[in-house]
């Protein structure tokens, strides 16, 4: 059955795109849209799939407060869809983007994926008085522990709509909650691709916006912002500046999310080594096939499939429903996480078989799928679009390129323990370059981290290592590997520091990327209604004659 | 799976002043497991049929674990924060037959004890709320006889206390609202309307907001309704009566007000055409007594009520009559100098300028004149609009107050002030302009259209509490003196609450001199009502309720003042409990329904732990104490929300015998149902289980008490407040007669035209009354409501912290940022409010939605027993507030707030979620 199959609201002569209206004139941040959520939907304790914001932006006397509701916004383009590795997220016809949550392993990509923070995945009961009361009891939903959760727009009551005759945001029941329960009808529901209905009526009568346009998504809910006692205006500058953008009690800043921690930046980081060995060592062999009895690959290559596969068992730790994480092959049209899998079965199935019969098109197999797993790695992260510090454009690049210099500094501590390999000058070469283009990257990253739109609380984070970065990650090395050139013969030791220097910037940096500096995208709001005080006040008896 | 049984079962809520709402509770194999807004009444309900977020928190109040489980006994006979009350399990009958036992033992001593004081007090919250959950126990308490009802639950400062009282007065507003659906300008001083409008009016406003409703809103913090407002002007604390007072000045003196002004309306529809004499009396006419006015025309005064050509309004006039002063003293004049009261009201205000304001209120004087200028432009004098086939003024504009602004000193500046606003426009009770919703002290109860009935000097009736030597009531029937003290409290069931509450509290620490000796009540029932924490200066008032002898507290859970009970009660809750309630009409708040009728609350789940239903427990108490028939009378007679012996029908119980809570609320049913339909539709328990309500039209005339007035000739009387005058000197004789003069200051409020003095200075020097220096605090603490906990009695239900932690200031203590970080206060740091009446303690929220010399705590917390909310680590302004005679206004209120310094506290920061 195909997606577009799915819908049911489907209609013969033209397919329904189900939406949203919110009318920031209305909203008074009372919560009941949140609470019937909750009640509607079952949630458990600290999951709220309809949230309302308090924002103020401003300075006193100058100021304007207001209540965001936020949530899944039914993306259009969807960014959480394609990177699902299991085709548990996907989208209908009518625009709804679903949960399966039998498909769902939790890994959590999808989360990171949200730049809408809509998102979450609860891993063990919990209950709002530490126990369970009867009526809890009633309600949970075991088959979404361990997995990804977040606002259907209220599925069953929409699909349930055609059974019953009933029409989605007209009828409460065939509502979503939170809109059918709004007391001030600030949340409107309802087809888009009907000219007619409320919703389109409402977008082509008012002024209206689209949280974070500028990421592609074209999310469904749209933000209506003037009425006639509140005329709209621009945001302006200053709320938007690096004070207000690094004050975590502004709730338009995004949280550091907590989805993918240091097991899943332990895959980067293991993966990125591993996969970098490989590649380099092959690379090495290749160039200088007199330095590399051909065998000697196989074991250096053991040690990458290692490193890799302790990475991959972080991630296994990380998953929310390991027994099914299988499914994770499900998605290679779409999803680079199953790419990735893809890759490191390619690369464990030819290791094997190189162990049991070396071949040289063994080896150049092992090393492509090591170089595509390493490739699958860079765009996991820059596809993980909730997170301004990984969708930046360099991100795969970067990925890319200190793999492979943290494959060359891990060759050369693995090569200390091979007596036969020969690296040669060319590796210490490499390695002075591979320093100097990975410095001039995080350079780069840094420099352009705020145009970027890193936040300025995962600024301060980069910038708290770029010190220790550049001297233990890219200068170290590049002395070391420099010095190298200067005397005779391999300096194991001097080359085993330099290995040693750059993995631990390698880690240090990875790390740091895909921990403390996730914060998550927060919610902007580029135009908005004009009311407060000083300028932010309307203007006298505006939209009265 | 097997199916499930599964069922809709239809209630209300009615937790807060805002409802009711009706909803339905989802049960499921005999479990409640949601709660949804009862769509069914969207078209009648003028909040499209929605209820608000404490709705949903009803599911977790049925279940939660902390629920008292059965009927306790205290053990410990020591009381007090520090004492193990050592509860232990009772059944129900042991319960009961202590409960009535002690009360057996009262009425053997007499229901009065030996000052004169009812020995048994009754306290309970929530603005009302209480009765619509109480079942049957109004009937018992009518049974029973003489109760205090006096002592505060925090009532003073928490409701709007000098609205009520002057509002009714007025226009019996006890409780003041714009005419929404017309409004377009609304001066909202401090009114939190989109937080606490209920449902009705969150859900209008929206849409007046939509359709164009301009509204400045004008208070220190910036609070949801400031959030939702087109301006927000952050004035100083407790200054609104000099703002109020320079938009006067701006409509009288910056134009010439009989060009701006609803000139007719002044002349006709108000006082402003009475003669003053010199005494401050109305002139009157010497024989009839009746008020005169001159008659620019004839040029001779005449009766009020007499043909007049032009009433003069303004200048001086040389006529004949005589005052009628206090205490039935006669001023006659045969050529007296009399000037019409709104010669008297220019005189006035002449001094209150928009550049005098400034200094006092820190708006600037171009900005009041601009929303002056606003006002008068939207007030649309002249025009016309026809409701029902009626033709009415149309003046689209209202002047709303917050709690803080319109109680304690002051409220009666801002009260008169604001309603004066709409007189001058003439946009008093007409479409609109600015309405009462809902009547407490007039009567009769049910029609506020129907309380419009002659009085004196062509006034509305009301009827102040006794001032005459011979009316006055010297010794007090209840603690709170509500009769001796308030004459404009007047004297209806509602009037105990509303009278000065807290001074029993006082009183019992310190007796008052030359004053009936204060006695503790020998029981204190205290249902739906946590006074320990919702009283202002709640640490002081928990420690008067740990002296009481004997206490049965109606528990839900354990909380700080059932900390001190001798008996807990569990009471079946919301989806436990059984009654019928009158909705629609207009009532509290913005509800302003164009149907009225009645609604069912009815058990949707077998009670959870073993508590009782309070019409059960009613029976069973009377029964007990042997008041059975006078309390099945009571019934009949009406105390459970409609008498059952309505015109052709008599439902009345058999008084002799008991009824379970099915019988009882069946007749009550037959007879609403009987009494709505005109007898064509009488509607039985069942039916009301199944349905839920009954409605029937109600006209929306009835919204504006205008047309009323002007079917009866009457006038509203204002702006001259001549019965306030003599009632205020006549109390001041009485006081002073038997020794006291510590009410003194209140008496000087007694004013026909309310003057003006520095109201935050009350405050502000109140540190000297204590032996402390006013500079130590150099901060205003206030609160704001919260519109998930308020009311709600919720705070042990933890899907609503869960969502009102969305809401800033849930977290901790609201202070602008720049204050705080020049005392080195970060978001989310510990910090410690002191007043010269307590501590506090909480977290820093940064904001700069906040005047710099202010701070707000949301709601009321500070709790050390309640399950769940005694880990909030909340700071309350309860915690600092002062109880104190020296704040407290002639109307027996005080307001909500205190001086303080703030400082920074020790532990670690708070982390923002």
């Amino acid at each position: 059955m195909s997606d577009a199959a799915e819908a049911p609201n489907a209609r013969e002569d033209r397919t329904a795109r189900w939406g949203m209206v919110i009318d920031l004139n209305r909203c008074v941040g009372c919560q009941t849209c949140t609470i019937a959520c909750k009640h509607a939907n079952d949630l458990p304790p600290e999951v709220q799939w309809r949230r309302v914001l308090d924002i103020e932006q401003g300075e006193f006397p100058d100021v304007e407060r207001l209540f965001l509701v936020v949530g899944c916004q039914h993306c259009a383009e969807p960014p959480c869809v394609p990177v699902c590795p299991t085709g548990a997220t996907r989208q209908r016809a009518d625009g709804l983007v679903t949960m399966d949550y039998d498909l769902c392993i939790g890994c959590g990509y999808c989360a990171v994926a949200c730049p809408y923070q809509a998102r979450t995945i609860v891993h063990d009961e919990k209950w709002y008085f530490g126990e369970a009361t009867v009526q809890e009891r009633q309600v949970c939903h075991d088959e979404r522990l361990g997995v990804a959760n977040k606002c259907t727009f209220c599925i069953d009551r929409v699909d349930g709509a055609l059974a019953d005759g009933l029409s989605p945001g007209v009828d409460p029941a065939a509502t979503p909650a939170c809109a059918a329960s709004c007391i001030t009808q600030a949340i409107q529901f309802g087809d888009f691709n009907d000219p007619a209905s409320h919703v389109s009526g409402m977008v082509a009568a008012g002024e209206t916006f689209q949280m974070h346009q500028e990421l592609g998504t074209d999310p469904q809910i749209k933000y209506l912002i003037e009425a006639p006692a509140t005329p709209g205006r621009e945001g302006e500058a200053s709320d938007a500046d690096d004070e207000r953008l690094g004050d975590p009690a502004n709730a338009l800043v995004g949280k550091r999310q907590t989805f993918w921690d240091l097991r899943a930046a332990m895959n980067f980081i293991l993966g990125g080594f591993g996969s970098g060995l490989a590649v380099m060592a092959y690379l090495l062999s290749l160039l200088q096939p007199a330095a590399w009895p051909g065998h000697v690959l196989v074991p250096v290559y053991i040690v990458a499939g290692g490193a890799m596969a302790i990475g991959l068992f972080f991630v296994f730790l990380e998953i929310g429903r390991k027994l099914r994480s299988l499914l994770v092959l499900r998605r290679p049209q779409s999803s680079w996480m199953t790419r990735e899998t893809y890759a490191v079965a390619v690369f464990y199935l030819a290791l094997a078989v190189d162990i049991i019969r070396p071949s040289e098109n063994l080896h150049a197999v092992i090393a492509l799928a090591a170089l595509i797993f390493l490739y699958c790695q860079a765009r996991i992260l820059h596809a993980g679009r909730c997170i301004p510090a990984w969708r930046v454009a360099a991100m795969p690049r970067m990925l890319i390129e200190t793999g492979l210099y943290e494959g060359l500094g891990l060759l050369y501590v693995v090569a200390a323990s091979i007596p036969e390999i020969t690296i040669g000058p060319l590796g210490a070469m490499l390695g002075v370059l591979l320093a100097g283009g990975n410095a001039w990257q995080w350079w780069r990253y840094r420099k352009g981290a705020k145009a970027a739109g890193i936040p300025p609380l995962a600024r301060a984070e980069l910038r708290r290592i770029t010190p220790w970065l550049h001297a233990i990650g890219h200068a170290l090395p590049a002395l070391l590997y420099g010095a190298a050139l200067t005397v005779p013969g391999e300096p194991a030791t001097v080359l085993v520091a330099a290995g040693i220097a750059t993995l631990a910037g390698g880690a240090l940096w990875k790390y740091t990327v895909i921990v403390p500096a996730s914060y998550q995208q927060g919610f902007a709001l580029p135009r908005l209604p004009r009311r407060g005080s000083g300028d932010r006040a309307a203007p006298a008896r505006y939209g009265m004659s | 799976m097997a199916a499930r049984d599964s069922k809709q079962v239809p209630i209300f809520c009615y937790q807060c002043v805002g409802g009711p709402d009706l909803m339905k509770v989802e049960v499921e194999d005999g479990v409640a497991i949601r709660i949804e807004s009862n769509y069914g009444i969207s078209e009648e309900h003028p909040g499209g049929g929605r209820v608000c977020v404490r709705a949903y928190g009803l599911i977790q109040k049925t279940y939660s674990p902390h629920r008292v489980q059965q009927p306790m006994k205290r053990t410990n006979p020591k009381k007090g924060r520090a004492h193990d009350p050592g509860f232990t399990p009772i059944t129900w009958d042991e319960a009961l037959d202590i409960v009535a036992g002690k009360m057996t033992e009262m009425q053997k001593k007499g229901l009065r004890d030996e000052s004169g004081a009812p020995r048994l007090a009754v306290t309970t919250g929530g603005g009302g709320t209480p009765v619509q959950y109480g079942g049957t126990f109004p009937a018992f308490m009518a049974a029973w006889g003489p109760i205090d009802q006096g002592f505060g639950a925090g009532q003073g400062v928490k409701c709007y206390h000098s609205e009520h009282l002057y509002g009714e007065l007025w226009h019996r507003a006890f409780v003041v609202s714009p005419d929404t659906p017309y409004c377009n300008y609304v001066i909202n001083c401090g009114n939190n309307s989109d937080s606490s409008g209920g449902v009705a009016g969150i859900w209008r406003q929206a849409d007046a907001r939509v359709r164009g409703m301009k509204r400045v809103q004008v208070e220190p913090h910036l609070s949801i309704t400031g959030a939702m407002s087109a301006e927000w002007i952050p004035i100083k604390p407790k200054t609104d009566a000099a703002f109020l007072y320079a938009l006067v000045n701006h409509i009288l003196f910056g134009h010439d007000w009989r060009e701006v002004c609803d000139k007719p309306f002044l002349e006709n529809d108000t006082n402003s055409p009475y003669l003053v004499g010199p005494n401050g009396y109305f002139l009157r006419e010497a024989e009839s007594g009746k008020p005169l006015i001159w008659d620019l025309d004839a040029e001779c005064a005449k009766p009020f009520d007499a043909e007049i050509g032009h009433p003069a309004m303004e200048g001086s006039f040389t006529c004949a009559g005589i005052e009628q002063g206090a205490d039935g003293e006669t001023f006659r004049h045969d050529g007296a100098e009399a000037e019409p009261a709104f010669q008297k009201l220019l005189d006035h205000m002449r001094d209150f300028t928009p550049e005098w304001a400034e200094g006092e209120c820190d708006v600037p004087a171009e900005r009041i004149r601009q929303v002056a200028e606003e006002y008068l432009a939207h007030a649309c004098v002249g025009e016309t609009i026809e409701i029902e086939g009626r033709t009415l003024p149309l003046r689209p504009v209202a002047v709303m107050l917050g709690k803080g602004v319109n109680n304690g000193w002051g409220g009666y500046q801002t009260c008169w002030a604001r309603t004066l606003l709409a007189c001058l426009v003439g946009a008093l009770e007409v479409p609109g302009g600015t309405l009462g919703t809902t009547i407490k002290l007039v009567r009769p109860a049910a029609s506020r259209t129907g309380s419009v009935l002659p009085g004196p000097d062509g006034f509305m009736a009301y009827k102040f509490n006794e001032t005459s030597k011979d009316g006055w009531q010297s010794t007090p029937d209840i603690r709170n003196a509500y009769k001796t003290l308030v004459p404009l409290v007047s004297d209806s069931p509602w009037s105990a609450a509303l009278g000065p509450a807290h001074l029993p509290w006082l009183f019992q620490k310190t007796q008052p001199d030359n004053w009936v000796e204060q006695t503790k009540p020998d029981m204190w029932i205290c249902y739906r009502s946590n006074p320990a924490i919702s009283s202002w200066n709640a640490p002081e008032v928990a420690e008067r309720i740990a002296e009481f002898p004997f206490t049965v507290a109606f528990a839900y859970t354990m909380d700080e003042t059932n900390h001190m009970a001798d008996i807990l009660l569990p009471e079946a809750t919301d989806l436990e409990s059984l009654q019928l309630i009158r909705i629609g009409g207009t009532k509290f708040q913005e509800n302003f329904w164009k149907h009225e009728g009645w609604a069912i609350r009815q058990p949707a789940v077998e009670n959870a732990v073993d508590c009782m239903d309070l019409t059960d427990v009613s029976t069973e108490l009377a029964k007990r104490v042997g008041i059975l028939e006078d309390y099945n009378e009571a019934i009949n007679r009406g105390a459970a929300g409609m008498k059952l012996r309505v015109e052709n029908a008599d439902y009345g119980l058999e008084v002799g015998v008991e009824h379970d809570r099915e019988e009882i609320w069946d007749r009550v049913c037959l007879a609403a149902s009987h009494d709505l339909s005109g007898g064509a539709e009488v509607r039985g328990l069942d039916w009301f289980k199944t349905t839920g309500y009954m409605l029937a039209e109600f006209p929306q005339l009835d919204w504006y008490l205008y047309p009323s007035l002007k079917d009866q000739g009457l006038r509203f009387e204002l702006p001259y407040q001549e019965r306030i005058l003599r009632h205020g000197t006549e109390l001041a004789h009485r006081l002073h007669e038997i020794g006291v003069n510590w009410w003194d200051k209140q008496l000087d409020e007694y004013e026909p035209l309310p003057g003006y003095e520095r109201f935050p200075d009350i405050w502000i020097n109140y540190a000297k009354e204590v032996g402390r220096d006013p500079d130590e605090f150099p901060l205003w603490a206030l609160t704001t409501r919260s519109t998930q906990y308020s009311w709600g009695a919720n705070v042990g239900i933890p899907v609503i912290k869960e969502v009102a932690d969305n809401i800033a200031g849930h977290r901790g203590v609201i202070v602008n940022r720049k204050t705080a970080r020049a005392l080195g206060i970060e978001d989310g740091d510990p910090v410690v409010i002191e007043s010269v009446s307590g501590v506090t303690k909480g977290y820093a929220v940064l904001r700069e939605g906040i005047r710099p010399d202010t701070v707000v705590m949301v709601g009321q917390f500070d709790h050390w027993k309640t399950p769940v909310a005694k880990d909030f680590n909340l700071a309350s302004l309860n915690s600092v507030t002062a109880l104190s005679v020296s704040l407290t206004d002639g109307t027996g209120s005080s307001a909500d707030i205190a001086r303080v310094k703030l400082s920074k506290g020790e532990g670690k920061r708070q982390a923002v979620a």
